[in-house]
């Protein structure tokens, strides 16, 4: 008797037990699906608004990125003509596409638009034209993860830029940061992908809080299109400069080796490297990055609308969102944090400044020993100087945030440009009484954006109108072309079961 | 020895096997369950530990976007700091507590602490920011003020430290941060990978 009890008993505890256990498996799946959203969107979806139809908080506040009414000491989300507010750039960037026309950024909204207007992609008249090549759309749009997955990365990158305008049309947005089934950030780009590679690290190590900053450092970061790839040769092929680390020197450094330049200066013939905007590397010198905090944590900090909290996709200069960008840890008033941030600006930009007039004259000063017939032997350590100088300046000034990311990091490149510039100058400076002038070199007039396009020679009358004709012809055509596409995309059925 | 022999059978009784077997089952059983509650993850501080349970889903990611993220983990605030035996008999009652409340499914739409764990969350704000709480130089010449120090909690003014002050669990639709069940380990999309590799 005693013993059946025991066995029933045991039964009933084992049957509880399962029971338990059964009830954890079941509430562990649930964690599944409860704050992971089960929507159909297709693996390349690359139309924005698809996305926001299931994820509406989100969506509405991504497309506040078409503001345009603020505007901070140097940035902000108005458009500026930077040319305009510095004429000294048009002549560091003689002969090459940025001394054409150069415009602070607009919100990501604008990608695709102020892309097409910039002047620098010219005038295309149809497939194969234009001065750009089809690797520039790169960052962009979730077009581009889409025709990578299509036609191959290599396929991508070959050709101009005016051969895919009709399949590049949806603005930056869900797709570039968000896997499509998931929702988790996800690294679209292979260049980022290629770059760890190369450092010797493996990117799905990557934890949550660094995706946080690794979905931006895709494309916010320095970059140039590698023509002598072995087996891609031609090809425009995106890479980062990391190999030997992200400083301005282990950069200098990577592209010296590889001996890679931009483009020739057309005034001092320097062989030119372009800095672009190098966000992410500066970031990292910084305290904030050292500190832990991730580009969302300021960029799209947490948001509460009626009840929910989600991630405010309204992707911004913080100092349009201070509340909740900057006093979540600074407990100081707003317009103290604004000052602090403006200080630290004004500061580099002061210095920034005084660099600019160094290499711009040094550019001058060697277009002067060129025309008195200076010889390539003689020139030869000059132009490198030149070309160290303004890549470390560029390095500074293109990540328009290092100065707040990192003032100290900024304010040491910018002191390692002032030394190389004057070694360089004061080599000029030889070579020019060598050559028999033996006085300061004439300086034109560059004070502003028109004199000095006309000093390098830029016909800008001409690239306007070429730009016009191209908006009035190929752009509608694109248009068109991309309208007809997207038609046949439908739309997939919000379903909660699959 | 004298449970055994309560428990067992005599070694020659016919139920002797029955017995043994039906204890490795409720042994097995037990392992089972300890496996899939995630049991050892609970021995430590990670956050991640918490959201087993997903219903710390938005207090995970209010802390997660909080400044108190890069100092303080859940253990920080909501277990005692004075002993460590103190701190896993108080994590081990609570955590029972919360895992009852989950298991009958009787979770409240907002929660809230119960007395004993205000009163270690308050212990804990001042473990950290004693500097800030004991100013004694003010007692003589501001009114109250060992009072209003003493005798309120942090929160009756700080209401937004460090989970927002909208709470509750529906209070996101969405959550992309890290979750224990995820098995995904990469964060590349898998035509990219394939690609990359067939370089």
């Amino acid at each position: 008797m005693k013993n059946k009890v025991l066995f029933i008993v045991t039964a009933v505890v084992v049957f509880l037990l399962g029971l338990l256990a059964s009830s954890i498996v079941n509430r562990k799946n649930e964690a599944k699906y409860k704050y992971v959203p089960q929507v159909e969107i297709s693996e390349n979806e690359p139309r924005n608004e698809e996305w926001g139809k299931n994820y509406p908080a989100e969506y509405q506040s991504f497309l506040q990125t078409a503001e345009t009414d603020f505007a901070s000491q140097q940035g902000g989300s108005a458009m500026r003509d930077v040319l305009h507010e510095d004429s000294r750039l048009v002549v560091l960037w003689a002969g090459y596409g940025f001394a054409k026309d150069y415009n602070q950024g607009r919100g990501h909204q604008y990608a695709i638009e102020d892309l097409r207007n910039s002047l620098r992609t010219g005038g295309p008249k149809g497939k194969g034209d234009g001065p750009m090549p089809a690797t520039c759309w790169t960052c962009k749009s979730p077009d581009v993860p889409r025709l990578m997955n299509e036609n191959g990365i290599d396929e991508f990158y070959s050709g101009k830029w005016a051969d895919k305008g009709a399949e590049v049309v949806n603005p930056i947005g869900c797709a570039d940061c968000h896997d499509s089934k998931t929702m988790k950030l996800t690294i679209s780009r292979p260049a980022l992908v290629e770059a760890f590679e190369e450092m010797g690290k493996d990117i799905n190590q990557a934890t949550h809080q660094e995706m946080r900053s690794l979905v931006c450092a895709q494309c916010h970061v320095e970059y140039y299109f590698d023509k002598k790839l072995p087996g891609k040769e031609g090809i425009p092929y995106l890479k980062f400069p990391w190999k030997n680390g992200m400083s301005v020197e282990a950069m200098e450094k990577y592209y010296d080796d590889i001996g890679f330049k931009d483009w020739t200066h057309k005034l001092s013939r320097a062989p030119m490297l372009k800095a672009q905007h190098p966000g992410y590397e500066t970031y990292l010198t910084g305290v904030h990055a050292d500190r832990g905090v991730s580009c969302a944590d300021c960029h799209m900090p947490y948001k509460s609308e009626g009840g929910q909290k989600f991630t405010d996709h309204h992707i911004q200069s913080p100092l349009n969102n201070v509340a909740n960008a900057c006093q979540v840890c600074h407990r100081e008033d707003a317009d103290k944090l604004k000052e602090n941030v403006y200080e630290r600006q004004r500061k580099a930009a002061e210095n920034r400044l005084k660099l600019e007039d160094f290499i711009v004259k040094a550019h001058i000063e060697a277009k002067k020993a060129w025309d008195l017939g200076a010889t390539e032997e003689q020139m030869k350590d000059i132009l490198m100087d030149i070309r160290h100088a303004q890549w470390r300046w560029d390095y500074s000034a293109a990540a328009h945030g290092a100065s707040f990311h990192s003032p100290v990091e900024t304010a040491r490149v910018m002191g390692s440009a002032f030394t190389v510039i004057q070694e360089g100058r004061l080599k000029l400076a030889r070579l020019l009484s060598e050559l028999g002038h033996n006085k300061p070199v004439e300086m034109p007039d560059i004070s502003t954006k028109e004199k000095a396009q006309e000093y390098i020679g830029l016909d800008v009358e001409k690239m306007k109108a070429d730009k016009e004709a191209f908006k009035q012809n190929l752009v509608p055509q694109w248009l068109e072309e991309a309208k007809t596409r997207e038609a046949g995309y439908g739309a997939q059925k919000v379903s909660m079961n699959k | 020895m004298n449970l055994k022999k309560n428990i067992l059978p005599d070694k020659k009784s016919r139920w002797r096997t029955v017995a043994v077997f039906l204890i490795a089952v409720i042994t097995g059983l037990g392992f089972f369950m300890a496996k899939e509650a995630e049991v050892v993850s609970y021995m430590s501080d990670n956050p991640l530990a918490c959201v087993n349970c997903h219903v710390m889903t938005p207090v995970y990611n209010s802390w997660m976007h909080s400044s108190h993220r890069e100092w303080a983990n859940c253990n920080d605030c909501h277990v005692p700091h004075n002993n460590v035996f103190n701190k896993y008999y108080f994590k081990a009652k609570d955590g029972l507590f919360h895992a009852s409340v989950f298991t009958l499914r009787a979770e409240p739409e907002v929660m809230f602490m119960r007395e004993e764990s205000e009163e270690v969350v308050q212990n804990n704000c001042i473990r950290c920011h004693v500097q800030q709480v004991t100013q004694t130089k003010y007692d003589g010449w501001i009114d109250d003020h060992a009072k209003n120090r003493t005798e309120r909690k942090c929160w009756s003014c700080h209401q937004e430290v460090p989970h927002g002050t909208v709470h509750g669990i529906s209070t996101i639709r969405n959550n992309i941060a890290p979750i224990p069940t995820d098995t995904d380990e990469t964060v590349i999309p898998d035509w990219l990978e394939k690609q990359i590799a067939d370089k």
